[in-house]
């Protein structure tokens, strides 16, 4: 386990999924407020990244651009088909302006 | 100790092996499949396999240690044989008997037969399994391929857009008029064909398919007007028939082509569930008493169900159905019963395209394909879940947020 700075707060729009890498970590960034969520950025399901697609904060989750499935940045999991498998949730810590992701 | 058995390793089977332990179920679960595969994801056989894009990790899955983990035991490369529904007992082919408390039913569809000859010429391809897929992407690893792809289906377009999208050409023969016109809806399936066509898919629509030619190998095919299309290789996409053996054996009753269910996935022999492809089963977003649907959501959900039933007694298959097509750089998304009849509204631009076809029966929203604009999907699944369906109008105007028309 190593915490790794993917860069400052700002660099994370509000609401907007964010694609950053980790130590060759792919990852879907997610600023909630001055909460930060990280999520391994591959849809589990197929091959699509998290990051292009949309957050829905009703759910606080990130759906796939391709299929539709919803993924909780909490737990990980997907709240429907085609993807049955959870996605991998990080650590955040926020110290200060740097975001830094446990791997 | 009670005993689950599952036949059939597919999408459905898979899910309810695996749901039966997350959701409490202490018995013994034996997984029975008739490939020697571990059980995979099959919709990316057309899609990513057959050009050497997927990771097959990833499509066989989960690893062999979660069965493990999991206490199922898995029994691949066989099949049951036979059943007795009084006595509970099955027979599989490598001589062992198993007894039951529990049947999970997921045999899934066999591939179509068809009567057309040089279909079992060396250089002909299925895509119904791991192995066949895998035979299609070590020829096409060699170099640019010149793909003859018989049927227009969902699987056929599939096959023909991403070898396109890989630098070979694919020509798609269909025996009907126009190809994906049954499950798209006419309107939709011509545009959708377009877009293939863009691609550089070549379609030849309205014409069938007399004999494959070539002496010990495929070399094209003969078409019933006399024309010859040259091929490097022949994938014959034909269609499924779903696998009823079992089922009959076990004297379950039918409907809609398949196995009669209820929404807890039973069949109407005590004790015997179907799930996936063979279920014909009631669904409230549909006007038949019985529907069957031979796509990936379902059978997971299916699957997930059957599971909940046989552990807790509890679990209704209520869900909106969904598919998905990609064909290429297109993905197309449904959600609901779509008929061909029904009236479309189409809104976005179907030329990029980000676009989404409404399905109207009567007047009211029954289903929406959605190409590149998931917002308009999701603001759809949240009318079907109010029980609100706006007008035309509403679902043409792209500023018309459906999900606050939803909201009320």
């Amino acid at each position: 386990m190593a915490q790794v700075s993917i860069g400052k707060l700002s660099d994370f729009p509000d609401g907007t999924p964010t694609f950053a890498e980790a130590d060759g970590t792919r990852l879907c960034i997610v600023r909630v407020g001055d909460k930060v969520h990280a999520i391994c950025d591959d849809c589990p399901h197929a091959e699509a990244s998290l990051s292009e697609g949309d957050f829905l904060a009703d759910d606080l989750a990130v759906e796939c651009p391709l299929h539709g499935s919803a993924f909780n940045l909490e737990s990980g999991d997907p709240d429907a088909p085609p993807a049955t498998e959870a996605v991998q949730v990080f650590a955040v810590t926020v110290d200060g302006d740097d975001v830094r992701v446990e791997i | 100790m009670p005993i689950t058995l599952i036949v059939g390793g597919g999408m459905a089977g898979r899910a309810a092996a695996l749901t039966l332990r997350r959701v409490g179920y202490q018995g013994e679960i034996i997984l029975v499949g008739d490939e020697t595969t571990p059980p995979y994801d099959r919709p990316p056989l057309s899609k990513s396999v057959i050009v050497g894009k997927a990771d097959l990790d990833k499509v066989i899955k989960p690893a062999l240690a979660t069965y493990a983990e999991d206490g199922i035991d898995l029994r691949l490369g066989v099949a049951v044989t036979s059943a007795d529904a009084a006595a509970k007992t099955a027979t599989l082919s490598d001589g062992s008997e198993v007894a039951w408390d529990a049947l999970v039913i997921a045999t899934g569809c066999a591939p179509r037969e068809v009567p057309i000859p040089g279909l079992d010429k060396p250089g002909v391809f299925r895509i119904t399994r791991l192995d066949e897929a895998l035979a299609i992407q070590e020829v096409l690893s060699s170099g640019p391929k010149r793909l003859a792809v018989i049927g227009g289906g969902f699987i056929g377009m599939e096959a023909a857009a991403a070898a396109v999208a890989h630098g070979h050409t694919a020509t798609v023969l269909e025996a009907a008029p126009e190809p994906m016109a049954r499950p798209l809806g006419l309107a939709v399936a011509e545009r959708v064909l377009r877009w293939a066509t863009d691609r550089g898919v070549e379609v030849r629509a309205g014409v069938g398919v007399d004999e494959v030619l070539g002496d010990d190998r495929a070399s094209g095919v003969r078409l019933a007007d006399g024309d010859i299309i040259d091929a490097d290789l022949v994938i014959c996409a034909i269609g499924q028939v779903p696998r009823l053996e079992l089922a009959r054996l076990l004297g379950c009753e039918e409907a809609a082509g398949g196995i009669k269910v209820d929404t807890g996935m039973h069949t109407s022999v005590d004790g015997v569930y179907a799930v996936g492809d063979i279920a014909a089963f009631p669904s409230k977003w549909a006007d038949e008493d019985r529907i069957r649907v031979e796509h990936a959501g379902v059978a997971i959900g299916h699957g997930q169900t059957a599971a909940e039933q046989i552990a807790t007694g509890e679990g209704m298959f209520e869900d909106l159905p969904t598919f998905w097509s990609d064909q290429g750089d297109i993905t197309l998304n449904m959600v609901g019963v779509p008929r061909p009849e029904d009236e479309i509204v189409w809104r976005g631009d179907q030329a990029i395209p980000a676009c989404t076809a409404f399905y109207l029966r009567d007047g009211k929203l029954r289903a929406a394909m959605s190409v590149g604009d998931m917002k308009t999907l999701r603001g759809v699944r949240k009318l079907f879940a109010a029980g609100v369906s706006p007008t035309a109008e509403q679902l043409a105007d792209p500023d018309a947020d459906l999900a606050a028309l939803a909201a009320g």
